[in-house]
């Protein structure tokens, strides 16, 4: 059934572009001799950096009638405007050594994103503008990288598949080392009381409660995949209608309607502590990949004890060190030669990581995951109740925390049911917004 | 409880996080309690509000001596406290174990124990308050808003991740949101501002001392920091 499937991946962006006329900061510029420039804009860094406006450049060089001239920014005027004292006595030490005229310039309050964005900043003022690196929406994606992407989104369906008891599906999770290609951690939905068969320790803190442990290698999920043809035979995600309500991101609020059911019978009683309103699938599966970290790399002082299993998968190769050396450029990195996990090779939380989710996950889940560094989100169905990823809120173009949203936060959404193609265009917008049609008047 | 005046809380200029970020090396200012003159919509007793931030700020101590972000928060019930956490997002490596989401598991855990259920376990958080050092960001904040707890009052403001104002309203806003009319979203009255000076105190003796598990290129541990 699931070798029918065609896939398509679609980027979703962040906000479009905020027009430059809110997105500006007035500073205080003047004109300088060319040949002082170099003189004047290395004191000015030292007595007046530009602290948050590092895209923009502190000189601006133009011709006029044929002759070079260069302007400097001397420093943020808003601040000023009222009291024109306040200005920190080192500029004006530049400007009465110098004879310098300020005047007022408009530039561009963020870092440009698009160079369409860098263009029009720049008839401001100068700005630098760097591409992002391969996290350029989909067009980047290898033809190998799409095929690894499509087979975890497989898989990531089929744990939800696999939650499909009692009539209630769930919202399932894996995190994905996508340069080693190792499972870090899955989950799916705790909200409801879960099987206690499911449950290997209690407590919320570290517990391994997740649906289904999924090994960190390849083969096992291959057996996976084969073992979950069986059970679910006739489950189809996008005709799921009131099935879905017991998926967490989709029905945040629903918990308190929730009822102890009946089929409470085939939980074991002492497994009556285990619901709790919080843990979707992203926020489990962040927990399940802490604990797996805390067990391969036991910190100094750590209790946890040296467990760390012998042929374990992590090798030179693929060591963190090595990714973040890949994916982040600015990073200083070393790379160890040792072949066991050491602190060297440890992640910074789940840093380059990428996580697959069956539904676009809520406010909660995707900063959880932006705290968690998670590098990329892929999911299948839009959240037209609480998405924070497009379909409410759009976390990823959310302008004060850019840095993160932008960097980390690339956003790209699967369509992965044939029937669901067949309606929409191809074309990504189109097809959302058909797909939230449904979700109001049938589906949800 | 809530009151008639349920009007969002006004954008005063709350000290916040990333201020202390950008001051760590100044000379530290005392801490002091500069919003006793605040003025209050909540009805609730200053004296009383300021004493349970102070046992809040206990907490992000506690979490500033573990070499954790510093924050803290309680959570109080009947003019009690019942629960309260502190920031552990180095110590388990996840960061989604802010100091709000360890307080509400504990409260969790003892309610499923005593055999609460569900509805019970929501009545029981609409009548909690919450007082947290640093603006809830949009995590917890939008955890508030599920649990359904009553009031929530922070310290200074979270201006890069807040979910109570500073970046999204996940206080007052969701439920219009919704497209079926029986998924609520819950809002809850949010205060802030509540001894900030304190919070962003701690913040700065955190930017200050470095933090350790940071990852390499990052700020450098016990380094004076310069303010660049």
């Amino acid at each position: 059934m699931t070798g029918t499937l065609k896939w398509e991946i679609v980027h979703v962006p962040g906000e479009p572009e905020v027009s430059l006329e809110v997105s500006t900061v007035n500073v205080f510029a003047s004109k300088i001799e060319p040949k002082l420039a170099n003189k004047i804009a290395r004191q000015l860094n030292q007595v007046c950096p530009l602290e948050n406006l590092r895209h923009v450049k502190r000189v601006r060089k133009r011709t006029v009638e044929g002759n070079v001239e260069l302007s400097v920014i001397l420093c943020l005027s808003d601040e000023y405007e009222k009291d024109a004292e306040a200005i920190p006595r080192g500029i004006h030490q530049l400007i009465s050594d110098y004879n310098l005229c300020p005047y007022d310039e408009k530039v561009a309050k963020y870092a440009a994103r698009s160079k369409e964005e860098w263009e029009e900043q720049c008839k401001l003022w100068p700005t630098s503008y760097h591409p992002p690196t391969n996290l350029d929406g989909v067009a980047g994606l290898s033809e190998g990288e799409l095929q690894l992407i499509f087979n975890y989104m497989k898989v990531v369906i089929q744990l939800t598949k696999l939650s499909y008891t009692g009539g209630k599906v769930l919202n399932a999770a894996i995190i994905v080392d996508p340069i080693s290609r190792q499972v870090i951690a899955s989950a799916n939905d705790q909200t409801c009381p879960w099987p206690a068969t499911y449950e290997t320790s209690a407590g919320y803190s570290c517990n391994d409660g997740c649906g289904v442990t999924i090994a960190s290698h390849e083969s096992n999920l291959n057996g996976l995949q084969n073992s979950l043809e069986i059970s679910v035979q006739n489950f189809q995600l996008d005709i799921c209608g009131d099935v879905c309500a017991g998926v967490s991101c989709l029905n945040p609020w629903g918990w308190t309607a929730q009822k102890q059911s009946s089929e409470s019978s085939s939980l074991k009683s002492q497994s009556k502590h285990t619901w709790h309103p919080l843990r979707h699938a992203a926020i489990v599966a962040i927990e399940n990949a802490a604990k797996r970290d805390r067990q391969l790399f036991p910190g100094p002082g750590s209790s946890e004890s040296e467990s760390t299993p012998k042929g374990n998968s992590l090798c030179a190769d693929n060591c963190p060190a090595k990714r973040q050396k890949i994916q982040e450029h600015s990073m200083v990195k070393e790379v160890a030669d040792n072949r066991e996990p050491t602190e060297v090779m440890r992640p910074y939380l789940c840093t380059g990581f990428d996580i697959y989710l069956v539904w676009e996950p809520c406010t909660m889940c995707a900063m959880a995951l932006v705290h968690q560094r998670i590098r990329r989100i892929f999911f299948a169905l839009p959240n037209p109740n609480a998405g924070a990823l497009g379909s409410v809120y759009r976390l990823q173009g959310e302008k004060r925390p850019q840095e993160i949203f932008v960097l980390r936060f690339d956003t790209v959404k699967s369509v992965t049911e044939p029937k669901i193609l067949y309606f929409g265009s191809r074309r990504f917008k189109t097809h959302f917004r058909f797909l939230i049609c449904v979700a109001k008047n049938s589906i949800w | 409880m809530a009151r008639g005046d349920d009007k969002p809380t006004p954008r005063r200029a709350i000290p916040s996080v990333s201020a202390a970020a950008a001051a760590a090396g100044d000379a530290g200012r005392a801490a002091s309690f500069g919003q006793l003159s605040m003025a209050q919509e909540t009805g609730l007793d200053l004296l009383t509000e300021l004493r349970f931030m102070e046992l809040a700020l206990e907490q992000a101590r506690f979490a500033l001596e573990n070499l954790e972000v510093p924050v803290g928060c309680v959570i109080v019930e009947d003019e009690k406290v019942i629960a309260s956490g502190s920031n552990c997002t180095s110590a388990t490596r996840n960061a989604t174990r802010h100091a709000e989401m360890e307080a509400i598991d504990t409260l969790l855990e003892e309610w499923q124990k005593i055999g609460l259920s569900q509805s019970e376990v929501a009545e029981k958080f609409s009548r909690c308050d919450l007082y947290v050092t640093c603006e809830p960001c949009i995590m917890c904040a939008t955890a508030l808003s599920i649990l359904g707890v009553g009031k929530v009052f922070y310290g200074c403001a979270n201006d890069k991740f807040g979910g109570c104002g500073s970046v999204l309203s996940l206080h007052e806003s969701a439920s219009e949101k919704l497209s079926r009319g029986d998924l609520q979203a819950k809002s809850f009255k949010c205060t802030g501002g509540l001894m900030s000076e304190e919070a962003v105190a701690l913040f700065r003796n955190f930017y200050e001392q470095g933090n350790p598990n940071a990852p390499k290129p990052h700020r450098p541990v016990q380094m004076l920091q310069s303010t660049e």
